[in-house]
């Protein structure tokens, strides 16, 4: 990758870099005699000596939400493991201002702040700092990101477009998923069930150690998933899978080393559109599909001093998609680096640098779905730099800085400045505002893509399709986010986060039409056209709130709580030639969403969770209202064994959520499990 | 398409690449020529090696006359190979000093420094099980309180330490007054 190539004056930008690190230079800490590091030179020191040492604590806490200026809500490892989540999609439900649809066994439509599709566009998913949004069409395959639930530490989920999460796509929110270091899975745990939904599942861990400074753990994990409710009697989306995967974690004085993989193979039964220029002309195909992929991530952090660590990441991940309507095999390689740095005057500065290759494969499957050319290599090369800057020591602090995006479908680099303000009025009160701007960079789907409609056949017995063509002028989606923020701890066991939003879009996702019908004569045989292209022909705004409270009454009950509202304006710019997508886009997105969830311990073995759910209507997916309720029933019968039931979706016998398979609307059913786990 | 190019924040390569570079270039220089600080839990462990030699144990406190003096980490290990290193070689009055980890309060006479980790809330619990020859060591705020010997702090950015005195002595411990003249604070 070309990036540091620089043109003439490279005199002049040497003398700049020395010129400015002179000055950090000079502002660095003093260090206090005697100055070598190392344990065996500390244990010739005396007392005295070592009394007067200045040291580092690299033991940072995880920063706390409350002193966030960003809106993050951060669902636990027990959090999910109380609300019986078998899937990160099921977990996201919790989430305020998350929107998750299910439309089959293994497809949902997932959004933060508005635009939830299938695709989950405009919104950044990491595992571990993996990034598993795919450049194909800007968004996330669901499908392939199931992970033994039992090993997430915790889901960081940002809405509006991220902080200090740096990397592509991050407009609308990052979810960020973490898995636990190896440390605390010592042990063997082994946890199997099943039940109307969930027909049968295996997950199996054995972790250790050497006491000391090696920790690891292996997984393997298997289910089989049975359809969902279909009133045409289509049973196609049953799911297997069955995956298996490492961890490994290395700890030395100053530098820790993590080393994790995973491998994967599934089959999902889907119903996709399939369109091609001879008859049928077009489909509907019910199919499995066949998806398959491995990964392994390295990973080293390294503390120098108090005021700087940094990290250096490097990843490979390769998936292998077979569908009935397409397929791909796409690798990537990736590589980031992060810095965090104290500089003097309450600064804290991170910056960072990542890079990204994937070079990808797509056969034709149907000839009306063609990505061209079919081997292709997309690339990402990202940066950024933010000051965190406290200018009244633990009351006010801006936090200024920008990210710089590159990819192969744009020219020149973009920006993506962003500012923030954290003031925090007391221990338990805060308040904060953020202005970005974000940006959706284009993907392969409007770039490099081929896909055909078919509309009807003319009397004469000619076919009439309409074809978006590629668009290699397709330019990146851009957001502009204000928000404002407020946090308040009351009395010992009241607890709000309030968030508002104000979102204003341009250059949005349209599907235009681009001339006149024509006669085409290839691909044979001889059709109408209706030429058409992605373009970028919406705007508007959305705007919002979120309300999550969260109530302790006793030590042994917590009630927890979220309200979003969301309202969306979206529409045609003037000049645009879109067909009319926005009030389909308006229309999926639910208006009101509400959550209320209970955790009782009834006793010290005996847990109780209780949710309940209610999603406003989707006009445009033909969807009602709906609400629904949770239940689980933990109980942990000896140290070695916990048994537990889990109902979901219990109020009806089954309810749609999102009309995203062709044919009628998937009714997503009543379903319950029982799961047994033995530790050791 | 006019308005597909308003409000595009966008840099022409060349002085975007200048930007990135100066703004790394800053961070990368400073962190290579900065002399590396010891790290706390390095420090801690310096110190519990030389609480070993400043403080005499009754002969009860040992199992045989050929036992180590051992110094055990309850709960979560925050040394790592540190505290291992610091102690590899080293002897006091014929006796190796040797580390240990442990998951629950220790038997008598197999630990003669009990070093409690952060991670471990209760303290008040272990320490009254203890037999008497072993130093209580702690880093919590509340760790003299409940009844622990000596308790590190950091301070400035420097570990120093609180001793209980009176703890100590009760247990048979004999503290050098090096020791207690270099503390922060002393409960005689």
């Amino acid at each position: 990758m070309r990036v540091f190539l620089v043109k003439g004056n490279s005199l002049h930008l040497l003398f700049l870099l020395f010129a400015f690190t002179s000055l950090t230079q000079a502002d660095a800490p003093q260090q206090s005699p005697p100055d070598q590091a190392g344990p065996a030179a500390l244990k010739n020191l005396t007392l005295e000596e070592l009394s007067q040492i200045e040291v580092t604590t690299p033991s940072k806490e995880p920063v706390k939400a409350i002193d966030t200026p960003a809106a993050v809500y951060v669902l636990t490892g027990d959090d999910i493991r109380r609300f019986g989540a078998t899937s990160i999609p099921e977990a996201l439900r919790l989430v305020p201002g998350v929107e998750v649809a299910r439309i089959d066994a293994s497809h949902w439509s997932i959004g933060i702040r508005g635009f939830g599709t299938n695709l989950t566009r405009s919104v950044l998913v990491l595992i571990d700092g993996r990034t598993v949004y795919t450049p194909l069409f800007a968004g996330t395959n669901w499908d392939t990101q199931n992970t033994n639930m039992d090993d997430i530490d915790r889901i960081e989920v940002i809405r509006g477009p991220g902080g200090t999460i740096w990397g592509p796509n991050a407009v609308n929110g990052v979810i960020n998923i973490i898995t636990k270091d190896s440390k605390e899975t010592h042990g063997i745990l082994v946890s199997a069930g099943g039940g109307n939904e969930e027909q049968g599942f295996l997950n199996f861990r054995y972790g250790g150690g050497n006491g000391k400074d090696f920790d690891f753990r292996v997984y393997g994990m298997g289910f089989t998933r049975s359809p969902e409710d279909h009133a045409d009697g289509r049973n196609f989306d049953d799911w297997r899978e069955g995956q298996a995967g490492f961890r490994m974690d290395w700890k030395e004085t100053r530098d820790t080393f993590t080393l994790q993989g995973d491998l994967y193979d599934e089959i999902a039964g889907e119903s996709v559109g399939a369109t091609s220029y001879t008859p049928p002309y077009s489909q509907t195909l019910y199919a499995n599909s066949y998806l398959s992929g491995e990964n392994i991530l390295g990973r080293w952090k390294r503390t120098v001093n108090q005021a700087n660590d940094f990290q250096l990441q490097i990843y490979f991940d390769r998936t292998n998609r077979e569908e009935a309507n397409y397929a791909e095999i796409r690798d990537t390689f990736d590589i980031d680096f992060l810095q965090k740095l104290q500089l003097p005057a309450r600064q804290n500065v991170s910056w960072g640098l990542g890079g990204r290759v994937d070079p990808v494969d797509d056969p034709v499957v149907v000839s009306g779905l063609q990505f061209v050319p079919n081997k292709r290599t997309d690339y990402l090369g990202t940066a950024f730099v933010q000051d965190e800057i406290g200018l009244v020591a633990r009351h006010l602090s801006l936090t200024l800085g920008t990210k710089f995006l590159k990819t192969n479908f744009t020219s020149g680099v973009d920006l993506e400045p962003s500012a923030r303000l954290l003031w925090t009025l007391s221990e338990k009160q805060t308040i904060w505002t953020a202005f970005t701007h974000a940006l959706r960079t284009p993907s392969d789907s409007e770039e490099d893509f081929y896909l055909l409609g078919y509309i009807t056949t003319l009397p004469n017995g000619m076919p009439y399709f309409a074809r978006f063509n590629p668009n290699p002028n397709f330019a990146p989606e851009q957001l502009n986010g204000y928000e404002l923020g407020y946090r308040r701890v009351l009395g010992r066991n009241f607890y709000v986060d309030l968030t508002g939003f104000y979102n204003h879009y341009h250059n949005l996702f349209s599907e235009d039409l681009t001339g006149e019908p024509y006669v085409e004569t290839d691909p044979e045989p001889v059709h109408l056209l209706l030429p058409a292209e992605f373009r970028n022909g919406l705007l508007g705004y959305t705007k919002g709130i979120e309300i999550a409270p969260e109530w302790r009454p006793k030590d042994f009950w917590r009630l927890r709580g979220s309200y979003s509202y969301l309202h969306m304006n979206i529409g045609r710019a003037p000049d645009s030639g879109d067909v009319g997508t926005a009030p389909s886009i308006v229309g999926s997105s639910p208006h009101h969403e509400v959550t209320v969830q209970s955790a009782f311990d009834l006793s010290k073995k005996l847990q109780l969770d209780l949710t309940y759910r209610y999603v406003s209507q989707l006009p445009a997916q033909l969807v009602p209202a709906y609400s629904t309720g949770d239940a689980r029933i933990g109980w942990r019968f000896n140290r070695q064994y916990e048994l537990s039931l889990v109902g979901r979706n219990l109020f009806q016998p089954s309810h749609y959520e999102d009309g995203g398979d062709p044919g009628p609307l998937v009714g997503i059913k009543r379903s319950v499990y029982a799961r047994l786990t033995w530790s050791r | 398409m006019e308005q597909v190019t308003r409000n595009h924040f966008r840099l022409p390569r060349s002085s975007a690449i200048l930007l990135a570079l100066i703004a790394g270039g800053a961070g990368l220089i400073p962190t290579f020529l900065q002399a590396e600080e010891p790290l706390e839990y390095e420090v801690k462990a310096a110190f519990l090696l030389n609480f070993t030699k400043f403080i005499e144990w009754p002969a009860e406190a040992f199992a045989s006359p050929g036992s180590p003096v051992s110094i055990c980490i309850l709960g979560e290990d925050s040394f790592g190979s540190t505290l291992d290193q610091i102690v590899s070689g080293e002897a006091i009055n014929g006796r190796k000093v040797t580390a240990q980890r442990i998951k629950r309060a220790p038997p008598p006479r197999t630990c003669q420094i009990l070093f409690v980790s952060k991670s471990e809330r209760e303290a008040a619990r272990i320490l009254p099980e203890l037999g008497p020859g072993v130093l209580t060591v702690g880093e919590r705020d509340t760790f003299i309180r409940e009844g622990g010997m000596i308790a590190f702090v950091i301070e400035n950015r420097r570990v120093r330490f609180d001793i209980n005195q009176i703890v100590a002595e009760k247990a048979g411990l004999k503290l050098s007054s090096k020791l207690l003249s270099v503390a922060r604070s002393v409960e005689k």
